[in-house]
Order: C-alpha cells, then structure tokens, then sequence
C-alpha cells in the first residue's frame, strides 16, 4: 500500500483540480465513463505488472490488443461464429501468445524486450493479414455479447451514475492477482524471482516456469482486453488499433509502484495508474485546453508528480534517520 | 578583392535558387520525358497507387486502380501500396518503387509540406501525380480527386440545413494533411453561411461564435479509436448543449454514431457525417444521422492508373489546365443512401478480391 500512496495523492490532485475547474467533471454520466476507461486499461496493467514484477517487459500488449480485438468481430461477423465459439478462441490465442514468449525467454535464453518486440511486428502484421487491411465491426449486431463491456448496473439511490460492467472483470483480477502475489507461496516466489533471479532459482523457485506464467497472463489479459475494447468501441481498423496501449499498461504499472528492475509490485497502485492517466486525458478536454497540448500535459503533470512524490520519500527517510539517530 | 568575388559569387549563387524553382524545373524534366514517349511509348508501364494510411476508402480505390490496369483500353501493370505506419513508411514505400523502376506514381501525400525531398526524389526519377489530398507546392503533374474545400463547404451546408444553430463540435483523425486542413475549413464556411474562400483559415483551438453557431472547438486523435471514442465523450459532457456534430475522418463519424446510440441522443444531437462507414448508413437510413459527404475513391484509383498510363504513352491531353483532375464528392441521404450502399459493396468485394498489391 505505501508504494501506491505516491500515485494515489497524484490521482487525488488531478481529482480535485479537474472537479474545480472541469465543466461537468463530477457528473455521473462523465464518472461512468471515466470508471469503464479506466477499467479497460487496468486490465492490461494488472497483465503488464504481472511481467514487470519478473524483471521483464511486453511490448506487444498493443498489438495483442488489436489482434484479439480485430479477431473477435472477424469470426463473428465475417466467419459466424457463435460467442461461445469466438471468445475462448480468441483467448486461446492470446495465452498461447504468451506461452510462446515464456517459453522463447526462458527455454531460448532470448531477451524478453526483443520476444516482444518482434511480437509488436508480429501480431499486427498477422491482423492486417487475417482482415485483408479492413476495419471490422459488428455491423449493428451482437448486442447481447457486447454488453458484455456495454451493460451498466443501477445503484439503488444514485440516479445518474451506474457501475459500467467492466469495472466487474477489473476488480476481479485486482484481487485475484493482489491475493496471488501477497497471500501464495507462488506470489512469493514470483516477486523473489523479480528481485534476484539467480538466487531464487538456486533456492528451489520453479522460476522459469513462474516467468513463462506470467507472459501467458500478461497476454492473456491484453488479449481479453482488446476484446472488451472492441466490444466497447464498435469497430476498428488492423492497422491501428491498439497502437501504443502497451504504453499505457507499462506506465500505469510503473506509476502505481512497479519496479522496471522487478521484485515490486501494487495492485492498488495499479488500478490507480491507470485511472490517473484517463483523468487527466478527460480533465484537458474538460478544462479546455487545446487537445494539441494533450501528450504535453501528460508527460508534464506525471513528471512533477511523481518527482515530487520521490522528494516527499527522501524527506521522510532523512527525518526517520534524524529521529532514530537522536532516540 | 577575394573576399568581393565571394560575396558575388554567393550572391550570383543566391539569385540563382530564387530564380530556378526545383519544383518547376521538375515538372518540365517530367513534361520532357513525356514528350519523349510520344515517339518511343512504353509498351505495358508499370504504375503505382500510393494510399495515406490503410481504410476500407483504399480497398475501393485499390479495387479501381486495379480494374483500370485490367481494362483493355489501358492494359497496365498497377502495384498498390498501403502505409500502415505513417510519414516514414510512405516514405519508405516511395523510395522504395523509385528504385523499382516504377514508370508513375499517384500518391497521396501525408503532409505535403514537409515531405519535399521524397516527391522531389519520385519526381526525379519517375512520373508523380497526386489523389485525393493535394501537394500543390510539389513537382506533381495533375491532381486527381475532388476539392476538399468544396466538399467540407457541402458537408457545413448540410450540417447548416439541418441544424439551424447551437453548439457545434469537430472531430478529425489528424490536421496535418492538406485535405484534412481544407476539408475542416470548407465545414466551417459551410455551416457558417460563408462567402467561399478556400486560403481562410481559422484556428482550431478558437471558439468562433458567428451566424447563430458556436463552434466550441476541434478536436484529433492520431487514429487511436478509444481516444476518438473518449473526446467524442467528454465534448459531449463538456457540452450538454451541443446541437451538432462532424466526424470529418470516416471513424470519427462512425464513432459519433455509436456514443449517439449508447447515451440515447438520437435525433437530440445531430451528426453530418463524412464517408460511408456502414453504421453511418445505417444511421442514415434510421433517420438519425443528417447525411453524409461521400468521395468517389474508385473514381481516384481507376483515373489515376489511366493518366499515369497515358502519360507513359506521350499523352498529356487529359490534364487541364489548373492541373486538377475533379472528381466531385455527392452528398447522400435518406433517399439514396441504400442504392449507395448496394454498389458500394459491390466495389469492396472488387477491391478485396483484387488479392495480393501487385495487379498484373
């Protein structure tokens, strides 16, 4: 919880800045909608973080993205599938993805940045093959599995604020993979094999295959977001879909008090980097500011925020110091 | 004394460049080589259609280029290139079918401005003409496509017959083209009821207030779909009021038909839309959606083989004289929006079943 903190007073500012000076920021409608986008990245950045925690990173989660979220109006628009057919299929695909990774990375000894690099290539290439380069969507149909990520449930007493549906699978997986990591001998040895590779291996941590694990669910869940995506946003083109979201899931990991050099992880942080990033995305158009600025403000308010947070923990640490060294 | 004729020499050099425009200079090497056909023409050119991006709009002007190479009184070799990663691998692309050897190329250019050396190079070395978004600075023989002014100013007419003031919203994949700059303008002037001026421009970050509109602003998104989707979203939060909105790239205006439909603004938020995204049409045909300003991307691919071809046989004729072959934009609604949609499916098989890029 105490490496999330950072995040969560940043998320907390950019909260009361953009409530203040947001035209309808605190609406329910604008809160829905910030809840299911911010839910929908946090699926890849619960996948991503899974990977970090190793020490290693996935740069094709963008291009997962877009291939299980091209592949699921494909199958059921051009190819009829039924819903119960496309979506363990496309699953299917996504975790063989990441079992192929895993097993390249710890049985090939190859570096998990270029795997996933040449993955990046890989997938979308495959995409834009499959489709022939046409954008896919559900043409007006399959209404009953979009609201898989579509359907919004009542609280009783509030009126203009739902819970979007994807909050569902979010908070599931926050505390599957919270539990996981805190409450497991496997967690352990997961967050052991981030922090010294080599020592936890000649302690007996299965770590190749914990490592090979944690690909397969990092693109697992890129490939079941990309799915929710699709199914949130109607249609998308192979070439682009997706681009850059691995990005997003690593700096929302990061942010919410990953370590890139593994051993770290919060899931709390987690969810909370990747609200902070949808916030404030919202927060410039509400506020007005030119949308040309949007990657400007971004960059600008996360630098300061997290240089700030990194101030704050050095000047806590010198006052325990002072403190101890006087008691 | 030497320093003196330095400074001449320099100052001759100067005059020089001012005086030789490199882009004139090409189009008459161009012209030249043309000439030259006339006597000694290429007996089965090979050309090439160069898109901006990848979109179903290519498909159908692929499946053009490629039924223009196949017709009997054209009879030509046509690659067909997409770029899927932007500037650099249009870039990439072109240099590409330079060293090929390519006989012509008709591109459209992703920001003419700034992409000077590459049509320069094409220009050097083969044939260049452009489609669907302008570089009129470049060597380029004949633009084929419509004015995007002229079809922003239908789409803003459009937009001004069925709304008649409030709050209205823009939404672009990106400002940097040519055609997405003059399309946005034609739109404004449009829907303001505007004398026609092609060289206005205003900025997008101004809110403009005139002729009972607002135009609360312009809004990109890099073609990242969700973002286009969330700014959609959050102008509409931002605007309860909004009257209006266009979606000026295909998915821009298809996203706005899906927000319409999921917050249940049907009829309360009216769209004009521009291309013809299939939800689009349906939208249409529902009533919901006011129209929508449809180019003819068929009409780019097939014109484009056929002057590249008569060029390769010594035949300028076809080219007028302000350079621009017109190929219009129609506005359709209610009334013919499924007739439409009948030949244009037709058209998408065509381009699909066209198969691999290189047509022969």
């Amino acid at each position: 919880m105490k490496k999330a903190l950072g995040i969560i007073g940043i998320f907390t500012a950019i909260f009361i800045v953009a409530s203040v000076f947001g035209e309808n920021f605190l609406t329910g409608i604008n809160l829905m909608q910030l809840t299911q986008r911010a839910s929908l990245y946090s699926i890849l950045a619960l996948g991503a973080s899974l990977v970090i925690v190793t020490g290693g990173i996935d740069l094709s989660i963008g291009s997962v993205v877009c291939l299980s979220g091209i592949m699921t109006p494909w199958l059921l628009v051009e190819k009829e599938w039924t819903p119960m057919q496309v979506i363990p299929t496309v699953l299917a695909v996504s975790a063989f993805i990441g079992l192929c990774h895993g097993l390249l990375i710890t049985k090939l000894r190859l570096q998990p940045f270029l795997v996933t690099l040449c993955g990046l290539l890989l997938y979308r290439g495959l995409a834009r093959w499959l489709t022939g380069d046409q954008s896919q969507g559900f043409q007006g149909e399959f209404e009953g599995v979009r609201s898989i990520a579509l359907a919004k449930f009542a609280i009783p007493g509030i009126e203009n604020y739902r819970i979007p549906s994807t909050v569902i699978p979010a908070i599931v997986l926050a505390v599957a993979i919270g539990l996981f990591l805190s409450r497991t001998v496997w967690g352990r040895w997961l967050l052991a094999t981030g922090r010294n590779e080599s020592a936890a291996r000649y302690s007996g941590v299965p770590t190749a295959r914990l490592v090979t694990l944690s690909y397969v669910a990092c693109s697992l869940l890129a490939g079941f977001g990309g799915m929710l995506f699709i199914f949130d946003i109607g249609s998308a083109q192979p070439s682009d879909f997706g681009n850059f979201y691995e990005l997003y899931a690593i700096a929302a990991a990061v942010l919410g008090g990953c370590s890139l050099r593994g051993g770290e992880a919060s899931v709390i942080g987690v969810l909370f980097g990747a609200a902070t990033l949808q916030v404030l995305r919202n927060t410039i158009t509400l506020v007005g500011l030119s949308s040309q600025l949007e990657f400007a403000v971004i960059g600008t308010v996360l630098l300061v925020g997290v240089a700030a947070d990194e101030l704050i923990r050095r000047f806590s640490a010198r006052r325990l110091e002072r403190l101890g060294a006087r008691t | 004394m030497k320093k003196l004729i330095s400074l001449v020499a320099l100052a001759s050099l100067g005059l020089g460049l001012v005086a030789a425009s490199p882009a004139a200079d090409l189009v008459a090497a161009q012209k030249a080589r043309i000439a030259a056909f006339k006597a000694a023409p290429k007996k089965r050119p090979h050309v090439a259609f160069v898109s901006n991006g990848v979109a179903d709009f290519w498909t159908i002007a692929k499946a053009g280029a490629i039924a223009a190479g196949k017709d009997k009184s054209i009879n030509c070799d046509v690659t067909v290139e997409f770029p899927g990663g932007g500037l650099s691998d249009q870039k990439r692309m072109l240099e590409d079918l330079v060293i090929k050897g390519i006989d012509g190329i008709s591109v459209s250019p992703i920001d003419p401005t700034n992409q000077t050396d590459v049509l320069n190079l094409v220009a050097e070395k083969s044939l260049l003409i452009t489609n669907d978004s302008d570089a009129p600075k470049a060597p380029r023989l004949c633009y084929i496509g419509m004015d995007n002014y002229d079809a922003g100013l239908m789409c803003g007419k459009l937009a001004r017959e069925g709304c008649k003031g409030g709050k209205v919203a823009i939404f672009i994949g990106r400002l940097e083209q040519d055609n997405a700059k003059r399309r946005r303008q034609g739109f404004i002037d449009g829907l303001l009821g505007r004398t026609p001026d092609a060289t206005r421009y205003d900025e997008p970050s101004k809110v403009l207030t005139e002729a009972g509109y607002t135009i609360v602003g312009t809004w990109t998104d890099s073609f990242d779909r969700a973002k286009a989707k969330a700014n959609i979203e959050d102008v509409m939060i931002k605007n309860p009021d909004l009257a209006l909105m266009t979606g000026l790239f295909e998915y821009n205006s298809t996203l706005a038909v899906e927000v319409i439909k999921q917050q249940g603004k049907q009829g309360k938020v009216q769209l004009a839309a521009f291309d013809e995204g299939a939800d689009v049409i349906a939208a249409i045909k529902e009533g919901f959606v006011l129209g929508t300003v449809v180019q003819d991307p068929y009409g780019y691919g097939f014109e484009s083989v056929k002057v590249l071809n008569a060029f390769c046989k010594g035949d300028m004729s076809m080219v007028p004289a302000n350079g621009m072959i017109s190929i219009p934009a129609r506005v359709i609604k209610k009334d013919n929006a499924e007739a439409f949609w009948k030949d244009l499916k037709a058209k998408i098989k065509a381009g699909k079943e066209g198969g691999s890029k290189d047509a022969k």
